[in-house]
Parts: C-alpha cells; structure tokens; sequence
C-alpha cells in the first residue's frame, strides 16, 4: 500500500467540502492513522526503529501509531477491531495460501504486540472487551509447544484472551483452567499420533464434564476424521481455520 | 559406534534454512535470513550433536507378516518399510540428537516473547538432528563398505507407516540415557531434537529414495527428497 495515499485524499477533500473541513479531517485522520497501523501490522513494522520492511524505514510502525491513534481519541476498541484484527486476519489467510511463511507470521504477531502495549490497559480497566477467552495446551505426554503457540497468538490477534496452559497437560489441568474461566473455548494440540490418544482421552473427559464446551484439536497428525470420532467440535489444519470457526462463536 | 559432530558441521547454509521455513531461494525477508545467520552464527561454536549406532549381524525377516526380529525383539516395520529391508543381513539401530541446548534456547527465547528467534532456533534444532543423521549415515555406509556390505536408507518409528510407539522396543537395546536421551511413556524423546531408527545392512540391499507416492503422509519431511 502507498502510505502517502492517505495524506492525499486528506487534501482533495478539503478542498471539494470546504464547511466541513473539521469534521471530515478527523475522520480522514482516523481512517488514515488505522490504515497505516493495519498496514505495519500486517508486514511486521514494529516501531520507528524497524528496518523492515525497507519502505517503511524510518517511518513510525505500529508502537507509536497506536499512541497517535489513541491520543487523538481514537478508541481502542476500534483499533482493534478496524486494524489490528483485520490485520492479523489477512495475515493468516496469506499464511493458510503458502504466500508467507511462519517467520513473517511471527514478525507481524510482534507488531501487534507492541500496539497492543498501549492498548492492554483498557482491556484491564473493563474499557475494551475480548471477544471471549481461548485455553490452549499441548496434551499429556507431548512436549510440542510451536504449533500451539502459533495458533495462540493468532488467535490473540483475532481479538480472544488466551490461556496457554503450556506444554504436559494433564485433563485436570484443563478443567481447572475451564473453571476459572467460564465460558471459555478450548484447543487441544497433540504431534504425535501417541499422544494422540491422550487427546482422545482429555476431549472425552472435558465433553463429560462440560456438555457444552466447544474443543477445537490440532497438530500434525491430528485429521478432521479424528475430531469427529473423538466428539470434538472442530479440527483446522492451521490456526486460520480456528480463528475462522471462533468468528461463528462469538 | 558413537560419534559426535560440532554443530558447524551441520547446518547447512543460510538460503537452505529459509527453504527449511518454506522461502524458495532468495525470497526470505531480510530480518529471516539476518536472524538465521545470526543464530547459525551463534551455535557454530556451541555445540555437538551426537549419534550412536550398533550393528546386529543378524536379522530375521518375516515376509508373511512383515516383521523384522532383532535378538528376539520384533519390529511390525509395516509394508513400505519391510519392502526396503527385506533383503537386509544386518541391521543398524541408531539414535541421533542434537542436545538439549539448541531447544532451552528455543524455549528461552518464545518464553521471553520472542517468537521468531524461538521458532528459528527451533528449525536449526531440526536441521541439526537432521544433519547428525546423515553424517551417522554416511559413517555406517563407509564402515559397511569396508567388509563389502551396502546399507538402506535410514527408517524412523512414526514415519511410513511404522508405529511411533516401537520407539519403545527400539530403545530396549539402549542404556538407558544412551546418548543423553531418555524416551517417555509417549514415546517421545527427549531432548525433542532427536531422531531414532533403523538401517538395514546387507550384500544385497540398495540405497533408494523414500516410496513416497506409497504414503499418505503429504506433510513428511522426507517426501520428495533426492536421496
Ligand atoms: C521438524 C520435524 C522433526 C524435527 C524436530 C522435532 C520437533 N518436534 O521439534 C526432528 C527431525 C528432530 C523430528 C524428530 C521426530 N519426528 Co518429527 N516432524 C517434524 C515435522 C516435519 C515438522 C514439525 C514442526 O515443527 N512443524 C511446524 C509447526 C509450526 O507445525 P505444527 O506443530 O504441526 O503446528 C501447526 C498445525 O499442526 C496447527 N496446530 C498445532 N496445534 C494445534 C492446535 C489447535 C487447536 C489447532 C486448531 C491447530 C493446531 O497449527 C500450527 C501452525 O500451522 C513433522 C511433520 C509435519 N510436517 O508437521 C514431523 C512429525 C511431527 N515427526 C514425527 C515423528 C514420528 C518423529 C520422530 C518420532 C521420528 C523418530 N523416530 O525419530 C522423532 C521424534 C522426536 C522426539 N523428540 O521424540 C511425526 C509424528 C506423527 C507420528 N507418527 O507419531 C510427524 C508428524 C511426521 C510424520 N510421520 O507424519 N521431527
């Protein structure tokens, strides 16, 4: 995307509307300020000082456009859900396509993170609510920890609080986590197909316990016919998919 | 047989890696590929990946039930896997890894909140286990050709069709903590970066190419590779 587009049209349209400048200067602003956050986001422009990408050498990333936007009264909920969701949206549909790879995931999860420095208070002050709270954990027996930090962070980027339980963990582990979080949707991840079969294990346990759960699974040798047979609800060979199925949620 | 290798010798060159994260060549933004020479850089001159091999003279193939016995210990090697060593004398068991350090820094650094460094130290763990192996290899088959002996290509538990779980009967032959590995009830090993399995030994087995279009597996690291 041209960055300087924005400024531009900010100028046409003052001088096709000129009674109304002020008002349609701050939403151009806004818009503006909300394209460009996306935009870093989406290509991994952390803050000022990030090299990458080299057309945006120099120029402010996501950390300090997400002040701006702030500062100008931008409300964060409305960052959230005008650029940083849909950036990390367009970031997992590239990487379900082939089109970008896990680093560059990984490199636009960090500029969200550094916008979402800023907008964390508001999440803790009840300001701005997550769409829901996500538990995830690699099952018992399994050590495995990249895939399911993968899907966490997406998932994080699609606007859910997450509960990463970490990796070893036990049926009771979850369910403790499901009662303190009530409400909350949980993913199982399993690599091996051992393993797999403590993941049988914990989604017949949780499903007797918690009738209503929604149990997403995953892994590298977990299938979609695996899900059905185990009475989980949903399989995705990549976090887009569980970012996709969570959307129908909440 | 026990060997050890410096990482050094082990990771392959920058481009290689990105290919390994999925970049065709000369396509991996530059913060990757800084990172990947950054990191390589660093376990250059911190480490050894070992491998440890031991060679049974004989073997006992099943062709009725697609068994490959080891002094008494059975392997239900599954049908692509027999298919390779059904001519096999001898037979070698192997363990490769690439220590626990290359995954503490992993974890380290995801911990932190570095998720890219963690997942490159990760993928060099991988390559590095993966490298440690084919040097093993190679080291059987120059070994193997000195008695006029060729070997198969090398077979993991969990790939081709072959149980994850015989890991269990594979790791009967080891000390325990062989190599500085121990396996869980899972069958997974520890340290993660670790590869187990076996290679076949014999006057009249071939080296080939994995049998990919036999296996399902459209994920497996090894389908479509050369050698
Ligand atoms: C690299 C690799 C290795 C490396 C590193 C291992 C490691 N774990 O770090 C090395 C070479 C050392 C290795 C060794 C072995 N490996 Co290996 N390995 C792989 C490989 C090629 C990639 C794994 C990986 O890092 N992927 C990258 C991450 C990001 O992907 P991921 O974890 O799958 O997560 C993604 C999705 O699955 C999904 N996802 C994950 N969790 C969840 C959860 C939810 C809720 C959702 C929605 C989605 C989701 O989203 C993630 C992002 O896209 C896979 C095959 C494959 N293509 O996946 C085999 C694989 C995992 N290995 C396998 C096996 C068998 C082994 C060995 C046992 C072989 C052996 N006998 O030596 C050993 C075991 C090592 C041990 N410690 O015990 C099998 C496991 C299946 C099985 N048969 O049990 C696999 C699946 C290959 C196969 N045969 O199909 N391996």
């Amino acid at each position: 995307m041209d960055l300087s587009t924005g400024t531009f049209y900010l100028f046409l349209t003052l001088v096709w509307y000129p009674g109304k400048q002020i008002l349609l200067l701050q939403i151009v602003v806004m818009t503006d300020l909300l394209e460009r956050i996306s935009t870093c986001v989406e290509f991994g422009k952390v803050d000022i000082k990030s090299p990458y990408p080299p057309a945006m050498k120099g120029q402010e990333g996501a950390f300090e456009l997400t002040r701006h936007a702030l500062d100008k009264g931008v409300s964060p909920g409305d960052i959230l859900e005008e650029a940083l969701i849909p950036a990390m949206s367009r970031v997992g549909q590239k990487f379900s396509r082939n089109e970008i790879f896990v680093p560059q995931m990984l490199m636009a999860a960090k500029a969200m993170s550094s916008s979402m420095t800023h907008i964390k208070p508001y999440y803790l002050s009840g300001e701005t609510k997550r769409r829901g709270t996500f538990i995830i954990g690699t099952v018992r027996g399994d050590l495995h920890d990249i895939g399911k930090n993968l899907v966490s962070m997406m998932i994080e980027g699609a606007g859910w609080e997450i509960v990463d339980l970490g990796v070893d963990v036990s049926t009771e582990k979850f369910i403790e986590a499901i009662e303190q979080h009530p409400g909350a949707v949980i993913g199982l991840s399993a690599l091996l197909t051992t393993t797999m079969e403590n993941m049988r294990k914990s989604a017949a346990d949780l499903r007797k316990k918690f009738p209503d759960l929604k149990i997403l699974v995953g892994g590298a040798p977990v299938t979609e016919e695996f899900c059905r047979k185990i009475g989980a609800d949903f399989y995705s060979p990549d976090p887009q998919g569980a970012v996709e199925y969570l959307k129908t949620l909440s | 047989m026990r060997v050890s290798y410096p990482y050094k010798d082990l990771l392959p060159g920058i481009d290689a890696l990105a290919g390994v994260m999925g970049y065709k060549s000369g396509t991996a933004p530059e913060p990757v590929t800084d990172l990947i020479a950054e990191l390589s850089e660093e376990l250059l001159t911190n480490g050894e990946a070992r491998a440890e091999y031991t060679i049974f003279n004989h073997v006992r193939l099943d062709k009725v039930s697609r068994t490959l016995g080891v002094e008494g210990v059975v392997f239900n090697v599954k049908p692509i896997v027999f298919s390779q060593l059904k001519h096999a004398e001898g037979a070698a068991l192997f363990i490769c890894t690439a220590g626990q350090e290359v995954g503490m820094r992993s974890r380290r650094s995801m911990r932190e909140g570095d998720l890219l460094r963690g997942y490159v130290y990760d993928v060099l763990g991988s390559e590095i286990a993966e490298g440690a192996a084919d040097k093993m290899q190679e080291a059987l088959r120059a070994a193997a050709a000195t008695t006029g002996m060729s070997i198969t290509n090398r077979f993991s538990p969990g790939y081709c069709g072959w149980d994850v779980a015989e890991q269990h009967k594979l790791f009967s032959f080891f000390p325990d903590n062989y190599c500085g590995i121990t396996l869980t009830d899972s069958a997974l090993m520890n340290p993660v970066k670790s590869v187990s399995g076996i290679i076949g030994v014999g006057r009249n087995v071939k080296y080939e190419p994995y049998r990919c279009r036999q296996c399902d597996d459209k994920n497996c690291i090894y389908r479509g590779r050369k050698t």
